[in-house]
């Protein structure tokens, strides 16, 4: 293991990852990539794989759209299959609320460009999915653009490029602390030594909060549980995504054939728990096979949990930490860490290097929940 | 093949019924299983693999390796050989992954919202038992007898777990069943539960162990919730696999599976058999493939010395039978199905001798060669994992008792390391006895002293000697990790 380093990575998730590889592209190549498991074993590799870029605020819009346009031409970048598939987003309204957030959603994705449209329900069958049961579904919007990928393949991928520029990734390697003096970053202790660097960057997840606490930071995070299932694989009978934030469900079919989806209880309590429960597999049976009756024969072959990093606007943390210079967060993605990481991971290490990124970020400063500006997005599941 | 005669059995086959395979009709008998009643019929492929197209028929013929999928009345995945036959029944080929029906209507009724967790009717019981065989119905003979109440929970239809394709007598002494043919020993082990504050619960699969001990369980297409003060696992094992060319073929089939077809259903797996494995399996497989009348081309075992007794080797020796030690099948050969088989010798480091090689002209290969410990209900629940190669690989870490890591989660039989029904029966006993004691205030701690103590120089008994070494030294092994 490196004991120098220009900048240490905590957390072998998507953003680490990505983080790491778009440091090194742009010159920084003497990067130390730490992960306490194995790439993917935290939030990333548990989670569904969407992405989307039907979002209710400009700004998420905009952070999405342009992942979009990175994940379309990071296989050949990373020269790696990450199972990239433009199979679309159906989002369903089924109350007031919905119809006429949506409308509105519609207004702000149509003015940046996005392809989305507006679908009664009889069309939907037609137009995007023929087996879902649309009993109460109001309207529908839907983007073909949307996509989905799968987690491990693209983590990985982005790992391999980075170790081939020339970052080193360091697995089974908990971080006992982060060394502060003074108002700077010094280094990072690990169960296996000690790696001096002026630059950390805490990108794991609900537990970026322990971490920075080791340096003094407090990160507005409260970890909570998310369960999600995957089923038996059947040969692909649908592409895109669906969702819903008011039924509370999203569920897709991924390219190995399995259908695989969630939802979230309403009264999960925070914490750090990570088992699975026999609630969510009752209760995501009975939405599945009501929302998409062709499933229920299907069977469930497995169930996990991840934790959601949750901060106050469901807003990321992005950017470095006002009084510890070196210390950058990349941390509170919210549940949709995944989907937005190309761009993000992207546009820290253009902070990180020094230069101007191409889009703003400043705004996902964690700055921002002491000046009171939060702007709450309504297109969270 | 079907069987007419047998020198032990009489098959009390149900009503004879018409079904379908890709559209052609066929005879089979009512509640048989489905791979049952098309391996009588010939039909040997039941499916082709996913990715390179390759025939595949079963393998376990206990529920438990997936190389039996088939589309059955438009449903794809369905474990044709635990799956009782229907008359009218449709069964396809399946090729690929399956595709669902989609043609389901939509269901009437309102959306499953509830944002809350809980709040829905969920059974409980004392103590639940996972598995009807050797182990898990002495488990509930004993802990009933303490006045536990119990629900023993089987995916079969029938009671009495691997025993039921055992024909041949145990050894040992009359406390262990010794004289007396497996197939009645299940019988035995379900009277001795009349009286008792015990339940069964068939045909009901075990889905999940979570961790405030509630299972769930799935009986005729209905999910149920079970909140258990204290479970025990006794889950049986699977057969395993050998790695060679073209393993994958149908008519290699695992020795259970040979049992299961032969002696449950009376149909005899192919007309000349290879024996692979000659421990104790193989050889009394070999035997009862004998009783029924198919030739066995030779019993094979890449070990020097045959591991089984000798007592059932001297019985396929005087059949003319070659017990091959030191040998291995290194593939097997045909379109669809087995034709032939090619052995040869190993040497001491159990490599392959050139020039060694031998073709036998076979239809059947069966596979003896270990079981693996079923312990995912315990893995999934958080049970500590360890390895330890003379019980079977990965097993749930348990102590003396068999309680695993999690309080109140027992394990018993081959679930806690691979050994004989007489060794399981003893240990259900250990662990029911233990959960007593673990749930009951007012129990008569004498006699609960007395009947562990019976138990355990019991098992004792059963463990010595030189074909218990392996079993000691495994659980030693055990003990000294801790659970």
């Amino acid at each position: 293991m490196r004991t120098n380093a220009d900048c240490v990575i905590i957390g072998g998730g998507i953003i680490g990852a990505a983080v790491a590889y778009y440091l090194a592209k742009g010159g920084m190549t003497n990067c130390v990539l730490l992960e306490s498991e194995y790439l993917s074993s935290g939030a990333t590799g548990r989670c569904g794989g969407g992405i989307r870029q039907q979002w209710s605020t400009e700004p998420n819009a905009q952070l999405a759209m342009d992942s979009v346009r990175i994940f379309k031409t990071i296989e050949e970048e990373l020269d790696a299959d990450i199972e990239f598939l433009q199979g679309g987003y159906l989002v369903l309204a089924y109350t007031d609320e919905d119809v006429e957030q949506f409308h509105k959603n519609f207004e702000l994705q149509r003015r940046l460009g996005l392809d989305v449209e507006i679908l009664q329900p009889e069309e939907i069958a037609s137009r995007v999915v023929k087996q879902v049961n649309t009993d109460g579904v109001r309207m529908a919007t839907y983007c073909p653009t949307d996509a989905s990928a799968n987690p491990f393949l693209a983590t990985k991928a982005y790992a391999q490029a980075a170790v081939r520029l020339g970052v080193e990734i360091e697995l089974f390697t908990p971080v006992t602390r982060i060394l502060r003096e003074g108002n700077r970053i010094v280094g990072v202790e690990t169960e296996r030594g000690i790696i001096n660097t002026p630059r950390v960057v805490n990108a794991a997840g609900s537990h970026s909060v322990p971490l920075a606490r080791t340096v003094d930071v407090e990160i507005p995070i409260t970890p909570y549980r998310r369960e999600i299932l995957v089923t038996e694989p059947l040969e692909r009978f649908f592409d895109p995504m669906i969702i819903s934030f008011s039924f509370g469900i999203y569920f897709r079919q991924v390219k190995h054939g399995s259908v695989i989806g969630g939802f979230a209880y309403a009264d999960e309590a925070p914490g750090f728990n990570e088992e699975s429960s026999i609630d969510f597999l009752t209760m995501m049976s009975r939405k599945l096979s009501f929302l998409m009756p062709a499933l229920k024969h299907v069977k469930v072959v497995r169930q996990w949990a991840g934790l959601y990093d949750v901060t106050p606007d469901a807003q990321p943390i992005i950017g470095e930490t006002d009084g510890v210079d070196g210390f950058f967060q990349a941390n509170g993605f919210s549940g949709h860490g995944f989907m937005i990481a190309p761009k993000v991971s992207s546009l820290l290490s253009q902070l990180i290097l020094g230069q101007k990124p191409d889009l703003d970020i400043d705004r996902l400063n964690a700055r921002r929940f002491s000046e009171g500006d939060v702007d709450l997005d309504h297109s969270v599941v | 093949m079907r069987l007419t005669q047998h020198p032990i059995l009489e098959f009390d086959r149900g009503r004879e019924i018409e079904f379908e395979f890709d559209g052609r009709k066929l005879l089979g008998f009512e509640g048989e299983s489905i791979a049952a009643a098309l391996h009588a019929n010939g039909i040997r492929v039941f499916r082709e693999s996913i990715k390179r197209k390759r025939p595949r028929g079963f393998f376990c013929a206990i529920g438990r390796c997936s190389s039996c999928l088939m589309t059955v009345d438009g449903i794809p995945n369905i474990m044709t050989c635990v799956t009782p036959l229907k008359e009218d029944m449709k069964v396809e080929t399946q090729r690929g992954k399956g595709a669902i029906l989609l043609t389901e209507s939509f269901s009437p009724g309102s959306r499953p919202t509830e944002a809350r967790r809980g709040a829905k009717d969920v059974a409980t019981v004392s103590l639940a038992i996972v598995g009807a065989g050797p182990a898990g119905l002495s488990a509930a003979a004993y802990a009933g007898r303490m006045g536990v109440e119990t629900i023993v929970i089987d995916e079969n239809d029938v009671p009495g777990g691997q025993l039921i394709k055992q024909t041949h007598m145990f050894f040992g002494s009359r406390e262990h069943y010794a004289q007396i043919r497996g197939i009645d020993i299940g019988d035995e082990l379900i009277a001795n539960l009349s009286g008792l504050p015990v339940k069964l619960m068939l045909g009901t699969t075990v889905l999940g162990l979570y961790p405030d001990r509630t299972l769930s369980l799935l009986a005729n297409r209905r999910h149920i919730e079970l909140r258990a003060d204290a479970v025990i696992l006794a889950t049986g094992a699977s057969e395993n696999m050998l790695a060679f060319e073209n393993c994958d073929l149908p008519g290699v089939y695992g020795a259970g599976a040979v049992q299961t077809l032969m002696n449950v259903h009376g149909v005899v797996p192919g007309k000349r058999v290879l024996m692979v494995g000659a421990g104790n399996i193989g050889l009394i497989v070999a035997y009862q493939l004998l009783q029924a009348g198919v030739d066995v081309a030779a019993v094979i075992d890449a070990a020097p010395e045959v591991g089984g007794y000798h007592v059932h080797a001297a019985k396929i020796r005087r059949a003319g039978v070659p017990i091959l030690t030191s040998h291995t099948v290194q593939r097997v050969t045909g379109p669809d199905r087995v034709e032939s088989a090619e052995i040869c010798r190993v040497d001491d480091h159990w490599q392959p001798v050139p020039g060694s090689e031998r073709t036998l002209s076979v239809d059947t290969v069966c596979l003896a060669v270990g079981l693996t410990p079923n312990c995912e209900l315990a893995f999934q629940m958080g049970c500590r994992e360890t390895y330890v190669a003379e019980l079977g690989g990965p097993v749930a870490a348990h102590d003396p008792d068999l309680e695993t890591s999690i309080s109140g989660v027992f394990i018993a039989g081959d679930a806690s390391g691979i050994e004989e029904a007489s060794t399981a029966m003893i240990e259900g006993r250990l662990a029911g006895l233990a959960a007593a004691e673990l749930l009951c205030r007012e129990v008569d701690r004498e006699e609960l002293k007395r009947l562990r103590s019976e138990a355990t120089s019991s098992l004792k008994t059963l463990r010595a000697g030189p074909f218990g070494a392996t079993a000691r030294e495994g659980k030693r092994k055990m003990f000294k990790v801790g659970s």
